[in-house]
């Protein structure tokens, strides 16, 4: 753990706290104009919540500025430096999200199972080893079948066809 | 209560419990000697199965899985020198000398005996200590209740990260998250969508925290592996060494029951106090860390050894002490079952099945681990970068059957994407855990004693157990600073 992590979890924390407590709570709890006896309102709980995470967060923030500046000799690294100096991580990273929305995506339109083929085979390149490209193709065709024949029989799971096309179907039809 | 152990005897020794157990302990030995996967990832795996299984085989195949990966993670430890599970780390000191001295078999043996004797010892006292400890919970009331959370939660917060800052804000985040959706007086909160109106689902949450950031952290840093695994070699063990290493063996697995029943310590901190408590009395104690049985037995003795004293504080009280039995809990609510002093009352049979199974369940382990050890030495050549991306595909089915919702899908993989950004900034996830199922019974307990004493905050504080456990909070958090002001003024007078 560098100092420099340190700090921007503080500063994560503190932010993350700080829109919750400020702008989610205030928009997002509605507080019923009659609440019954002496029960506590609903943003009550959300709110001492928020207040304890961003206290502490803001302490982490305090605790990690001293740390960071001994390390690095007085001098702060920056977010933007930060991100620059590790900016393959960041772009994989970026990928792995792009990656999941495109699945969550596209998984009413060319269905559970054509999607989660195509998730395995995503998931299989972004590790970046191709030493076992035989296995790795096969499982990413028979894997996902193996599950969707499982679970549909055992457990009787109704998995969306696709709306543009349905290789589910395609099987069931073979 | 011997009466009710019978009558739980029978309705245990059926067909599909002894299945659920051998599967639950093979799938576990299997699971934790994989390196990096986990046994609460096995645990975690498992949950959207249990969906079909009655109550009492569905318990019963997740604390297979609890034992077996406990017991797993000591096969990738002594013959590739990397833990399966953390809390088989302490293992790997004298483990994988002896695999290099060619008696791996010898040191799995000793493993797996060392193991099962912890785990029965740990089954035991959890007979015993579980029904007192909740006759006399059933004297508390909400406020004390939500004390003794808070307690809890404080401990977890402080034990499982590398700062108490940092576990009291991952507890914060899972609390959030536990609100959202409708709460007790039907008012909706952070319904952001249509879907987060009925709140977030608990075995997707679970899911995605723990089994999908090993995946991400694959692909995003891709670390190289180099493991070459030793071969089982001399795999008989003798009498005189069993002999010779008892006296740990028992220390250990009492050692186990002690830390595994208090909430937040778990098999980690057992199995390293364990070892050090055999090599500090050991007549051998400069052999440790050379390839010494003992070191093995010792460790494998006190992991093994939480494994039902974890059970105690969720039965008897229904807080979780781990992460493990953070999702057994989530288990036992999908069954319509509530952990806690009044289980021991409205569903005995079922408490009473749950520790008969428990004891059966060591014989399995026993069984498994003798006449598959050289197979499960093979599994833990398997490489991470065909395993992971295919549990992936698991999770996501899993999730899937579980509601037939797109939604959870979603929150599988958002939560994954959250999981490993809290590894990246070294956020502890056991506290988030934990805070996210304990919390609506946190926020519950809070509202219904404000109802009570009328808006007083005196209530709080209106017996002793409630200011038992207010001391005790205040007492560990103030330990916990002390430490960590110790810490933070070697590291600054070290760079001075």
């Amino acid at each position: 753990m560098t100092p420099n992590r340190d700090f921007y979890t503080g500063l994560v924390a503190t932010a993350f706290f700080a829109i919750v407590l400020f702008v989610l709570i205030p928009v997002y709890v509605r507080v019923p104009s009659f609440i019954p006896g002496f029960a506590p309102p609903p943003d009550m709980w959300p709110r001492i919540i928020a207040w304890v995470g961003l206290v502490m967060g803001v302490l982490a923030l305090a605790l990690a500025v001293p740390k960071m500046r001994r390390s690095t000799g007085e001098k702060v690294e920056t977010v933007g430096a930060y991100l620059r100096a590790n900016r393959i991580f960041t772009y994989r990273f970026v990928w792995m999200i792009v990656g999941f929305a495109v699945f969550v995506y596209l998984m009413p339109k060319i269905g559970f199972l054509t999607a989660t083929m195509a998730l395995l085979a995503f998931l299989f390149i972004m590790t970046g080893d191709f030493s076992k490209r035989a296995w790795m193709i096969g499982l990413t065709i028979l894997f996902p079948i193996f599950l969707y024949v499982i679970f549909t029989e055992i457990t009787h799971t109704p998995f969306p066809h696709g709306k543009w096309f349905s290789l589910a179907r395609l099987l069931h039809l073979i | 209560m011997w009466n009710e152990l019978l009558g739980a005897f029978a309705a245990v020794a059926t067909l599909p419990n002894f299945i659920a157990m051998a599967a639950g302990i093979w799938g576990g030995v299997i699971i934790g000697a994989i390196p990096g996967m986990t046994g609460t990832m096995a645990v975690t795996l498992a949950l959207p199965f249990t969906f079909y299984l009655p109550p009492v085989t569905s318990l019963l195949l997740l604390v297979a899985l609890y034992k077996g990966s406990t017991y797993g993670g000591s096969i990738s430890a002594i013959l590739i020198k990397t833990p399966g599970t953390a809390s088989a780390a302490c293992t790997v000191l004298d483990g994988y000398p002896l695999a290099r001295e060619g008696k791996g078999g010898k040191a799995l043996n000793m493993a797996l005996v060392s193991s099962c004797i912890g785990d029965f010892i740990s089954n035991i006292s959890l007979i015993f200590l579980a029904a007192p400890l909740a006759m006399f919970a059933l004297r508390v009331g909400p406020p004390e209740y939500f004390m003794l959370m808070a307690f809890s939660l404080t401990i977890v917060a402080s034990i499982s990260g590398r700062s108490l800052l940092l576990g009291i804000v991952s507890a914060c985040l899972g609390l959030l998250l536990a609100t959202v959706g409708e709460d007790m007086y039907g008012s909706f909160r952070f319904a952001l969508s249509e879907d987060m109106k009925s709140g977030l689902g608990v075995v997707p949450v679970l899911i995605g925290l723990f089994a999908l950031p090993e995946m991400i952290k694959l692909a995003v840093f891709r670390p190289e592996e180099n493991t070459q695994a030793m071969k089982l070699g001399d795999n008989r063990l003798t009498m005189s060494e069993f002999r010779g290493s008892l006296k740990s063996i028992i220390r250990g697995s009492l050692i186990g029951v002690v830390l595994g029943a208090i909430p937040g310590i778990g098999p980690s901190t057992a199995a390293f106090f364990s070892y050090s408590e055999a090599r500090r009395t050991s007549k051998n104690g400069d052999r440790f860390g050379e390839g010494e049985l003992e070191g093995v037995a010792a460790s494998e003795s006190a992991n093994n050894g939480c494994c039902g004293a974890t059970m105690i504080p969720l039965l008897a009280l229904g807080v979780p002490g781990d992460v493990i039995t953070g999702v057994m809990l989530g288990a036992f609510m999908i069954h319509g079952l509530t952990p806690g002093p009044l289980l021991f009352q409205n569903n005995i049979g079922e408490v009473y099945s749950l520790f008969i199974g428990m004891l059966f369940s060591s014989l399995f382990l026993f069984v498994a681990g003798k006449l598959t050890a050289s197979g499960f030495a093979k599994i833990s050549r398997i490489p991470q970068q065909v395993l992971l991306p295919c549990i992936v595909i698991l999770c996501v089915f899993g999730i899937y059957s579980v509601a037939s919702s797109p939604f959870d899908v979603a929150v599988l993989l958002v939560m994954g994407i959250v999981g490993f950004v809290m590894m990246v900034l070294n956020i502890p996830a056991a506290p988030f855990l934990i805070a996210f199922i304990l919390g609506p019974m946190f926020e519950d307990n809070m509202r219904r004693s404000l109802a009570i004493s009328r808006g007083d905050l005196g209530v709080f504080f209106q017996s002793w157990i409630s200011w038992g456990f207010f001391a005790l909070t205040i007492l560990f958090v103030a330990l916990t600073i002390r430490r960590e002001w110790q810490k933070w003024r070697s590291t600054s007078r070290a760079a001075n």
